[in-house]
């Protein structure tokens, strides 16, 4: 029952969030000062253009009708009409975020095993040489921008050692085999950047459970370490390091904006990019919202993994 | 003279001994890291009087002739010294990382040690606000508000500090609240309450000094991430303008070079790179000088 309680709060703070975060983005968006069109379409505009694209987007309603229709409108499922192309904000969001979730899932599918193995192998090997220099490589990873590792794998794979094309170009049309070269890339630049992240903590995580009670214990009943790792140790790691996923998770959702665009990706994040190039409000306020979602769903799961996976609240 | 000699053997030692004796005890990651700074410290201060050529002088060299000992770095397109604009550059990336990042330790440390030591519905009310602009992810809040500013503020300097602040402040301000629920509890900030002082200066006198080790963590933590931030931004084409040599723009204004001259993008990127590693060697000693375990900054 006192599970149960806790995880409803959670789904009812994590809704409050949503609400406040479209509030923001709406106001920071159109209600700030000056003029919604003109900041538009910039200092050329004549009246005319203004005066129609302030028709189109109902800016001469009060503020907060307007922000009631727009959240009316998302929540059945409608984000309006983009402003450059007129097609509904859904229709052009939808192959987007088709082609995003699957790059998403290349870079976790590549991530685990890059995060996994570095972290077991310096928890084994503490404090000697492969454990140093694993961390310093880690460091030196950590400290590269997203933006400069995928440029940097640009020139590795495109043009030094050219296995991979240089714009990973995909649509509705291409193939399994067309898309699997087209994520390659990115897929490893995103997945490098979260794996660096997780294995300092891993490592320190699994230390931290090497040295307790029960795996002395198991070791003193003659279990091989290999075995000790893998049967008690990784389990019992496995509360932080969903933690660890989850920042990952919201990192990924910045990530895609960078990464999609170094390797010109069609997916949401280049989406957001251009969007924001074109200042097509309607698409830049769908987008980060779906963003923000997707951040606060994360956490979420986190949240209710961790109070589920814990014994002492699970007793209670 | 006996008497001269007694004084300094009995006095305590001078202000730069203790501090070679705290440098030799130092973690070697800060030493390592203020090395690494000093360095880019002594680049963005004297680096414009002995830059080889100037920060946008075109026709130094043939453009993208690649790796010469007059050019390190290569020359670009309109034939400017790569070197030189990396240069040049450190010390607009270093003033902008540091005024933004300081703007939010300021704003986020006000409202975080208040909202923690008022409490009540205001301090709710705080955390709600902090949690949602803390939901949208970190570049994207950055970009919407470069959106917001319109196009006449786009490519000043000015802006940009103003959004590492606004992306900072919130998680600073949780951290800062989360030391403050701790020092609330302590005695010294009950006498001073009892006494009837003002929250302002309760905050000031009683908590902030004590949330000192743990706001100057946070501040090189963040700093430690601001160029890349910024970097970033100019890359994508939000924050920075060209001819401003911000390394993030350089490599992105380089990028269509790099089938035929790619180490004009590894120039400014190595700088980058070793400038972010520095920072958080040094982070990572201070932390544990400090006594502190360092959590690494989210992306």
């Amino acid at each position: 029952m006192f599970v149960l309680r806790l995880v409803v709060s959670r789904v009812v703070l994590s809704l409050l969030t949503l609400l406040l975060v479209s509030i923001i983005i709406f106001a920071l968006l159109e209600v700030l000062p000056g003029d919604v069109a003109s900041r538009i379409l910039g200092r050329d505009a004549t009246p005319e253009s203004l005066a129609a694209l302030r028709a189109q987007l109902h800016l001469d309603d009060p503020a907060p009708q307007r922000y009631f229709d727009w959240l009316g409108g998302i929540l059945r499922g409608d984000f309006g009409e983009a402003l450059t192309s007129s097609r509904p904000v859904t229709q052009i969001l939808a192959p987007r975020i088709f082609n995003t979730l699957v790059l998403s899932a290349a870079a976790f599918v590549l991530y685990l095993p890059l995060a996994l193995i570095p972290a077991m192998v310096q928890a084994l090997r503490r404090d000697g040489p492969l454990d140093h220099g694993l961390s310093v490589i880690t460091l030196v990873l950590l400290s590269t921008p997203d933006f400069l590792l995928g440029t940097l794998l640009l020139i590795a794979f495109v043009i030094t050692i050219p296995i991979f094309p240089a714009m990973s170009l995909v649509d509705q049309s291409s193939g399994v085999t067309e898309y699997l070269r087209a994520i390659a890339l990115p897929a490893i630049t995103l997945a490098i950047v979260m794996a660096v992240y997780a294995v300092r903590m891993l490592r320190d995580n699994l230390i931290e459970v090497l040295d307790s009670e029960y795996v002395r214990m198991a070791e003193l009943k003659g279990l091989p370490r290999r075995q000790v790792l893998l049967r008690h140790a990784l389990p019992n790691a496995l509360v932080p390091t969903l933690n660890i996923t989850a920042l990952n998770l919201a990192y990924l959702i910045g990530g895609v904006v960078i990464v999609e665009k170094v390797f010109s990706y069609p997916g949401f994040g280049s989406l957001l990019v251009d969007a924001l190039q074109l200042r097509d409000l309607p698409l830049i306020e769908a987008t980060v919202l779906i963003a923000a979602v997707v951040y606060v769903g994360a956490n979420l799961l986190a949240d209710i993994g961790a109070i589920l996976l814990n014994p002492k609240l699970r007793a209670g | 003279m006996p008497a001269a000699v007694a004084p300094s053997i009995t006095a305590p030692p001078g202000i730069w001994r203790r501090a070679a004796r705290r440098w030799r005890r130092a973690p070697t990651s800060f030493r390592v890291g203020a090395a690494i700074l000093l360095i880019h410290a002594i680049v963005a201060i004297t680096g414009p009087w002995w830059a080889p050529y100037g920060l946008s002088q075109m026709g130094t060299g043939i453009p993208l002739s690649g790796m010469s000992w007059d050019h390190p770095f290569g020359v670009d397109q309109l034939g400017r010294d790569i070197f030189s604009r990396v240069v040049h550059g450190a010390r607009i990336v270093i003033l902008l990382s540091l005024s933004g990042t300081l703007l939010g330790l300021v704003v986020g440390a006000v409202i975080g040690l208040l909202s923690g030591y008022v409490g009540g519905w205001i301090d709710d009310v705080v955390q709600r606000l902090i949690e949602a602009l803390i939901s949208i992810p970190f570049l994207v809040l950055a970009l919407i508000a470069i959106a917001a500013a319109g196009p006449e503020l786009a490519g000043n300097a000015l802006l940009v500090i103003l959004v590492v602040a606004l992306v900072y402040a919130p998680r600073i301000a949780r951290m800062a609240r989360a030391a403050a629920l701790d020092i609330v509890t302590r005695d010294y900030v009950t006498a001073a309450r009892l006494r009837g002082e003002r929250a302002w200066a309760v905050v000031r006198r009683e908590v902030l000094p004590n949330a000192s080790g743990v706001l100057l963590v946070e501040f090189a933590l963040r700093a430690g991430y601001a160029p890349v931030l910024i970097g970033s931004l100019g890359f994508l084409g939000f924050g920075m303008r060209p001819p401003t040599p911000e390394w993030g723009l350089m490599i992105s204004e380089n990028r269509a070079l790099i089938i035929v001259s790619p180490i004009t993008v590894i120039g400014p990127g190595l700088m980058l790179a070793s400038l972010v590693v520095g920072l958080n060697l040094f982070t990572d000693g201070l932390a544990r000088m400090l006594g502190r375990t360092v959590k690494l900054v989210e992306k």
